[in-house]
């Protein structure tokens, strides 16, 4: 029980990194590599302000980032929209900014949040602590709620319309700009939210987001662009893989197996006679179209 | 291809900034005086990461040297003049903190070197300091398996914080004994000794728990641990890792309070962070901010003046400050600014100070012999002492030293 409890916390972690870096990368064609620098923004918005509840400092890290990463797609990532790699090295350099600037205002130093939920919860026997069941659910929740909005509404369809052809969503009458803004935003308050959720979990530090960044490329490099689903199943593959190793192995051992099988699957994928493979089982999965 | 006009107004511009930033490391300090020159002031080189993950307790060790300087410059300073010193930042990269080791002994003839806060990167100085014949000094508590000529140890050494800590908590708490640890050399030499300590005190190691560095997620490692069912924890997850493992371990109830609990997450540097899961803990030190003695108190006093400090001093500012004036000591008994006198001298050397009276380095692993203390964690990062536990020798020799 607490292996399955394991996975659906680490799962929260990744599931939120990875959704919205991937739907980061379905509207601007880009990996944002800021993605663990935005968490930890938000893990130091709930780490400094006190004197209010955990919620509502979780809730003021969403509000107070909406702006900035306005900004951010605005003045630093339309220019450089045309090439993918100066794009991405944008995001980068935002990266480093917000590592640096945290290092400036908060020193290099450590910092911890206290537990919202104290004590431990009995599961089936299994007692759990309450924060920790706490995360991975409103994550869960939160990443369910995400996939909703991305294939039962019109935004949604957009997401994915402009994901598939960028050129063929803008003649039928989407504006790309805005759906980048708004990909851009949604998918960096993923991650804002992200990092204050689990931070009484983690060490709140300015180089916090560096260590979330291996997990969440590995599953972004399983999923499908624009197929947002299969972005969380790759975060949950990758979580379960991660904490079954662990379970089972030492934890250096566990690292070094979970890179050797994850680069061994990406390579093993990327054979021209597996990904036809691959193509064929999802024909017959999906369903034909009347 | 010709290089366009922009691009040679680049690479000039480029040059021009580099040569002004290595002028701006010379930190104002004059680049012609020799080490060893007669008549010239003695110079200090200091590596330190003074940017990066490690920065905090590299701006602390500075702060320390600084005003142990400041202290042996107000009375008179080395052999008449005035000690001068640069102070460079190694961002705790070993190949930074080798080239800049090289830098300060070729370029700026320093007479001695001091600084580094990680284990690779003293290493890699020392190596440095060895081959040049240059005495370097640093801080920073812990100790490696090999030992250098030319390098000398200010910090606690493993065996002096084990010697004492871990039969104290076998006999209140119980034999079983856990070991976790972030997974690099040092923690695992950690590990050799509190097995070598536990042994000899009774104790049995029930379980062992390494994790690479940067983990986030500490569920298995607890379980393991918490299995074991052991009396006492001896922990060496260092850095950010040490929070995180402390806030998840308390988060699963492993550090119950009958749990004898040491080791590196207990050192000052983490209490802001983990000030609830320490307090009332006692914990093996060779420097607090409490330590009742004259000449720590106006150290205390000065520094929090000087640097506008509220929180509790760290343990490797006491270190650098005592630490120094140890060394410049050395260099005054040897009358010149050679390094290899000096280094002598730095083995011969008894030196009283609030670390201890007659506090002298031990030839066969060049550890600083003074006293230990044992000190209980209060509210507010008070590391108050309860114990001075007298000075805790550490002859065990090392490969490298004669």
């Amino acid at each position: 029980m607490d292996v399955l409890l394991a996975i659906v916390g680490q799962f929260g972690l990744y599931g939120l990194l990875t959704l919205g870096v991937a739907i980061i990368f379905a509207a601007l064609r880009v990996v944002n590599l800021a993605q663990g620098d935005l968490a930890m923004t938000g893990a130091y918005v709930v780490a400094t302000v006190t004197g209010a509840a955990f919620g509502w400092r979780v809730l003021l890290a969403l509000v107070l980032c909406v702006l900035p990463l306005m900004v951010i797609e605005r003045a630093l990532l339309r220019r450089p929209l045309a090439d993918g790699l100066a794009t991405m090295l944008v995001t980068w350099g935002v990266g480093m900014a917000l590592r640096q600037g945290a290092e400036l205002l908060f020193t290099s130093t450590s910092r911890s949040v206290a537990d919202p939920v104290g004590g431990t919860v009995e599961l089936l026997g299994t007692p759990y602590p309450a924060y920790r069941l706490v995360a991975g659910l409103v994550a869960v929740v939160v990443i369910g709620a995400v996939l909703l909005v991305t294939y039962r509404t019109g935004w949604g369809l957009t997401l994915r319309a402009v994901a598939d052809n960028p050129t063929m969503a803008a003649l039928l009458g989407t504006d790309p700009r805005r759906m980048r803004i708004a990909a851009f935003v949604a998918g960096g308050l993923l991650a804002v939210l992200a990092g204050a959720l689990y931070s009484p979990l983690l060490a709140v530090n300015p180089t916090m987001g560096f260590g979330l960044l291996v997990p969440m490329f590995f599953a972004l490099l399983f999923s499908r662009p624009g197929a947002l689903g299969t972005a969380v199943a790759a975060a949950f593959l990758v979580a379960a893989l991660a904490v079954l190793l662990r379970t089972w192995l030492t934890d250096t051992l566990a690292d070094v197996l979970f890179y050797i099988v994850v680069i061994g699957t990406a390579a093993l994928r990327s054979r021209s006679h597996v990904r036809r493979l691959l193509s064929w089982s999802r024909r017959i999965l999906t369903p034909a179209r009347p | 291809m010709v290089p366009s006009h922009s691009y040679s107004r680049a690479a000039v511009a480029t040059t021009a900034a580099a040569a002004l930033l290595s002028l701006a490391a010379c930190s104002g300090s004059a680049v012609s005086s020799a080490a060893g020159d007669a008549g010239a002031p003695l110079k200090i080189g200091v590596v330190l990461p003074l940017t990066g993950p490690v920065s905090e307790t590299g701006k602390a060790l500075q702060r320390g040297f600084e005003l142990g300087v400041r202290k042996v410059n107000d009375s008179g300073g080395v052999n008449g003049k005035k000690v001068e010193y640069v102070v460079t930042d190694d961002a705790g990269d070993p190949a930074t903190s080798t080239q800049l080791a090289r830098k300060l002994i070729q370029q700026d003839r320093v007479s001695m070197l001091f600084g580094t806060i990680t284990g690779d990167t003293a290493e890699a100085v020392s190596k440095v300091a060895n081959d040049s014949e240059v005495p370097f000094g640093t801080a920073i508590l812990g100790d490696n398996e090999r030992c250098f000529r030319y390098a000398w140890g200010f910090g606690e050494s493993t065996r002096q914080i084990l010697l004492p800590s871990v039969p104290e908590l076998i006999r209140k708490h119980g034999k079983r004994v856990a070991i976790a640890g972030s997974d690099y050399n040092y923690p695992h030499f950690y590990a050799g000794i509190v097995k070598e300590v536990a042994k000899s005190a009774g104790g049995t190691i029930v379980a062992e728990e390494y994790s690479p560095l940067g983990q986030t997620d500490w569920q298995s490692v607890i379980t393991r641990l918490k299995d074991a069912k052991p009396d006492v924890l001896l922990s060496m997850v260092v850095g950010a890792d040490a929070v995180a493992f402390s806030k998840q371990g308390q988060q699963f109830g492993l550090f119950r309070s009958e749990l004898g609990y040491d080791g590196a997450p207990l050192d000052a540097d983490y209490y802001p962070a983990l000030s609830d899961l320490v307090n009332g803990r006692t914990h093996i030190v060779r420097w607090t901010d409490r330590l009742d003695h004259a000449e720590s108190k106006k150290f205390v006093t000065d520094y929090r003046a000087a640097y506008k400090w509220t929180q509790p001093i760290p343990e490797v500012a006491g270190n650098a400050y005592f630490g120094v004036q140890f060394f410049l000591a050395a260099a005054g008994k040897a009358g010149r600014n050679d390094p290899k006198a000096i280094n002598s001298e730095i083995g011969r050397m008894r030196f009283d100070s609030p670390l201890g009276k007659g506090t002298y380095f031990e030839p066969a692993n060049h550890l600083l012999q003074a006293d230990m203390l044992e000190t209980t964690i209060g509210p507010g990062g008070a590391y108050a002492v309860t114990r001075n536990l007298g000075q805790i020798t550490d002859t065990v020799a090392k490969q490298g030293c004669p």
